[in-house]
């Protein structure tokens, strides 16, 4: 194995002086991350201020007493257009006519029902110009001002019914006879933290994480097959296996070469991540305040390690296959289109896995996501935060085992003249795996 | 004296193609021996049965008395195969790449740096081995590959088509090297080739293959005389019509 050395450096300098992968692979991670945090964090205040400083309209058809307290209310700390027509449909299309996003229809008998005890009718329109979150917001900056009018005029009212009835309950209590609040238990301790915290802030940490992996394992793959099918194209391939090294030191430097560029992608990838997730996030300190570690899922060390080894051999696994695949491939159009099937297994337990537990969906799907190695390289994840660590020794455990049969099949294809002969168009598994 | 190559019987098949039909020739040590035939007669299988990338489906053949089959390792420590239309490894610079191809042959006996030095005066390329390969030439590629082949000294050196696709100064910088590689050397050369008049030039003795089967094997100037040819193509021609 002495010549395994100068096979991962001439590998590494074939993949890093690549253009295409040094940008892609290591620099791009470096540089779209925190250009995408930048810009959601700038998009973001945009939209916030754009909702502080946006106006809307108000259409009053009563001429009663009680909306005068309304206009009131509503023409105090807010910009308001009042619109003056004769009818709604008027007052529509002057409402367009302003840079207002939200008009506010006040119909009439609106004071008529107040004063006898029914509800005042109102009727929010939100004139979506752009379609924009910063449209939205504005009619829901209208819904809340009529939200907090619409509570202090009842609080009101039950406060002098109790007064005049001589009930000494408390008008809060009246308006909301119960009172929830929500506590959550993680690891046989009571936090007071509402679960839906607790799951936004293990979806920001443990499940972008594998997503990351994912994102990798992708960049990987594809480099990996374009790596070998560069070698048969070129023929380097075929001098590489008449020089007296042994196939496995071959197919050994061929994968420590790609997993060196694909830990260096991973790092750069989580450097930009971790850029991504502060800038972008910036416009909003409230939503990071909250750390794992504080609720107590934070990663031990051993949690750490574990995370390390099982996208680790995720890593190899994926490399292997990309290298077995492309082995039947001519060239590196024909590589990278039979590795992009290799989509479909990545891909899909990271995103169902992103939405739903493993034990929420129905047993054949279960056994169908546990059989791709790749759920367990989540699963091993989530796992790990959790310091469930038999989970994760048991995830890496089946892709470990899954890579040594990928290996032996690499290896295999390796020691027979099927790495010169193979052509994609005569893939047959049990032609590959035929003793020669 | 042991002969380079005993090559007897060979069969080659591809599913339901026959590539090699029964191919028996003999290369004597020290010697340049060309094989000679059209596209898909058989010349690169031969070649690559020889370089241990391929099994014979049957026959037998043996590099100085070492089984293709049998020995394959040991086959590969004394030859160097040259893949026809090859390429260098285009991020690498040309030292780099004759440097990493070095490293799997230096010994006590003859350092990489020695090697190195050897590359440098048969490809001739000079400065330009500083720069990437991507940059190179044809020829100039096909100068690094042939010095990559040569520089380690091997015993047989199995070249295929060296010199398809090269202009005439590229070509003859190749074929020079050859020859005088295998006279001061003492390399065996086994080589493919299309153009008559090369092989005419560089070999000592040429077999011509005809849809996987050996047609005639002897010396150039032999085998002009038993077909009564002025050159090799002649006898090409006159071989496959009695064939």
């Amino acid at each position: 194995m002495r010549s395994i050395r100068p096979l991962i450096v001439k590998e590494v300098k074939e993949l890093v002086r690549d253009p295409k992968i040094l940008i892609g692979v290591i620099l791009m991670p470096l540089l779209i991350f925190p250009v995408m945090g930048s810009a959601i964090s700038v998009s973001q205040k945009s939209v916030m201020r754009a909702i502080i400083s946006a106006s809307f309209a108000v259409y009053n058809e009563d001429e009663g007493p009680a909306v005068g307290a309304l206009l009131d209310y509503l023409f105090t700390n807010n910009t308001v257009i009042p619109i003056e027509a004769e009818s709604l449909q008027d007052a529509l299309i002057e409402f367009q006519g302003t840079n207002a996003t939200a008009l506010l229809y006040i119909r009439d008998g609106y004071s008529e029902n107040a004063s006898r005890g029914f509800r005042g009718r109102l009727k929010i329109y939100a004139n979506l110009k752009s379609m924009t979150i910063a449209e939205a917001g504005t009619t829901d900056t209208v819904s809340n001002l009529i939200g907090i009018y619409s509570y202090q005029l009842s609080m009101s009212k039950i406060h002098r019914l109790l007064e005049e009835a001589g009930d000494p309950s408390d008008p809060t209590a009246v308006r909301s006879p119960l009172s929830v609040s929500s506590a959550s238990i993680i690891k046989g301790n009571v936090l007071e933290v509402p679960p839906s915290s607790i799951f936004n802030l293990i979806i920001s940490q443990s499940v972008m994480l594998p997503i990351m992996v994912m994102v990798m394992l992708m960049f990987a793959i594809q480099m990996a097959a374009t790596s070998i099918a560069l070698e048969k194209e070129q023929k380097t391939l075929e001098t590489l296996m008449t020089l007296p090294v042994g196939r496995l030191t071959i197919l050994s430097g061929k994968l420590g070469g790609s997993i060196v560029v694909a830990v260096a992608g991973a790092i750069s990838y989580m450097i930009g991540f971790s850029y991504y997730m502060t800038s972008a996030f910036s416009f909003a300190p409230g939503l990071t305040s909250m750390t794992t570690g504080d609720i107590g899922l934070g990663l031990q060390p051993l949690g750490m390690i574990l995370i390390g080894v099982n996208i680790f051999v995720t890593l190899v696994s994926g490399l292997a296959l990309a290298i077995s695949l492309a082995v039947f491939a001519d060239n590196v159009r024909s590589a990278q289109s039979l590795t992009g099937f290799l989509v479909i297994p990545v891909i899909i337990p990271s995103i169902i896995l992103m939405f739903a537990d493993l034990s929420m969906l129905p047993s054949t799907f279960q056994w169908i996501l546990l059989a791709i190695p790749y759920t367990h390289s989540i699963i091993g994840t989530k796992a790990a935060f959790l310091g469930d660590y038999f989970v994760v020794l048991r995830s890496i455990a089946y892709i470990a085992a899954f890579t040594v049969a990928v290996l032996y099949i690499a290896a295999r294809i390796f020691s027979t003249e099927r790495i010169i002969t193979a052509r994609f168009a005569s893939f047959s598994l049990r032609g590959l795996l035929k003793k020669r | 004296m042991m002969n380079a190559v005993e090559a007897k019987g060979l069969v080659k098949s591809f599913g339901n193609v026959m590539a090699l039909d029964g191919v028996s020739f003999t290369i004597r040590d020290r010697e340049i021996f060309g094989l000679i035939g059209p596209n898909g007669a058989g010349k690169t299988t031969t070649l690559r049965l020889l370089g241990t990338l391929l099994k014979p489906t049957s026959g037998s053949a043996e590099v100085f008395g070492m089984d293709i089959v049998r020995e394959p390792e040991k086959v590969r420590e004394i030859i160097s195969y040259l893949p026809e239309e090859a390429g260098a490894y285009q991020n690498l610079s040309g030292y780099e790449y004759l440097s990493f191809m070095a490293g799997f042959y230096s010994n006590a006996e003859r350092t990489a740096g020695e090697m190195l030095e050897e590359a440098e005066r048969i490809s001739g390329l000079g400065q330009r081995l500083e720069d990437r390969v991507k940059g190179y030439s044809k020829g100039m590629k096909q100068r690094l590959l042939l010095a990559r082949a040569l520089m380690m000294r091997p015993r047989l050196a199995i070249l295929d088509e060296p010199t398809a696709g090269l202009d005439v100064v590229h070509a003859y910088h190749v074929r020079q090297m050859i020859k005088d590689y295998a006279d001061t050397r003492g390399v065996t050369v086994l080589i493919s080739s299309h153009n008559m008049l090369e092989v005419e030039y560089l070999c000592h003795r040429v077999a011509l293959i005809h849809m996987g089967k050996i047609i005639a094997e002897g010396r150039p100037d032999e085998l002009k005389r038993n077909f009564s040819a002025e050159n090799l193509e002649q006898v090409f021609m006159e071989a496959t019509r009695l064939a």
